[in-house]
């Protein structure tokens, strides 16, 4: 960690909070996208869109404390929502995962 | 049949994962990780080629080999390999856990040794929970890929 006189260790921990609540706002609207969303589509889109917001969340949680191992829970979270798009995107066009 | 874009992705993204996979079973025991999460990111690598390229692309298209046909992909040889990684890493896992007690220590009990000057890393730590580990890793890549290919093939 750098000179907490410099200031700047001050103004970075503050946009990660904003950020962190950012994030955390913007996970509560796409989960209603998730309850109401007209279509299948719709739903799979928002559920992808929290992963990746979970994936945020735990990077700027890192940065926040400085302990490494979250950005490694966020790797293993970013390929377990890739995965998971991929095979419900296949079930919705071709109406099944594996051929 | 998928398309361009999804099999280069795989191409791509396979090895990636390969990798996470194999660095959290290194790191599992003083670091979160371990063998269980290492054997479910080497089954979604090998459930991410089977998704792109179809169920049959392993047995043809790595190994080779010619399909039967009129056979049902559960008699396939690699679901047949699949079950005997499962039974060897059972039997891994019991064994790891029944060699203290041949040293009067119990069930379970675990040591390390620690390397210096190795090439490339300088100190290295080798504990003996990486057997017991890979054991783990062995009965959920066996179990989670025979499941998959099993009832991916209904």
């Amino acid at each position: 960690m750098s000179d907490p006189t410099m200031g700047a260790p001050v103004l970075l921990e503050m946009t990660v909070a904003g950020a962190l609540i950012l994030v955390s706002g913007l996970c509560v609207l796409c989960s209603y996208r998730v309850i109401r969303g007209p279509t299948v589509p719709d739903r799979v889109v928002a559920l992808d869109t929290i992963a990746t917001n979970v994936v945020a969340i735990a990077v700027l949680f890192a940065l926040l404390t400085g302990r490494g191992l979250f950005v490694t829970v966020s790797l293993v979270l970013a390929i377990i929502g890739f995965i998971a798009t991929v095979s419900v995107a296949k079930f919705v066009t071709e109406g099944e995962v594996i051929e | 049949m998928t398309t361009v874009i999804m099999r280069t992705t795989a191409r791509a993204v396979v090895p990636i994962i390969l990798v996470v996979a194999l660095s959290l079973f290194v790191e599992g025991h003083n670091l979160p990780g371990g063998g269980f999460i290492a054997g479910v990111l080497t089954t979604t690598a090998f459930a991410l080629l089977y998704i792109a390229f179809g169920l049959d692309f392993l047995e043809r298209g790595v190994l080779g080999r010619d399909i039967e046909p009129g056979k049902t992909p559960s008699r396939d040889r690699v679901v047949i390999a699949y079950r005997r990684v499962f039974s060897f890493g059972l039997a891994i896992s019991v064994a790891s856990g029944l060699v203290p007690l041949l040293f009067d220590l119990p069930f379970l009990s675990q040591t390390y040794v620690e390397f210096e000057n190795v090439p490339l890393y300088g100190h290295l730590e080798l504990a003996s929970a990486l057997a017991f580990d890979f054991g783990v890793y062995c009965v959920v890549v066996g179990g989670l890929l025979t499941i998959l290919s099993v009832v991916g093939a209904e």
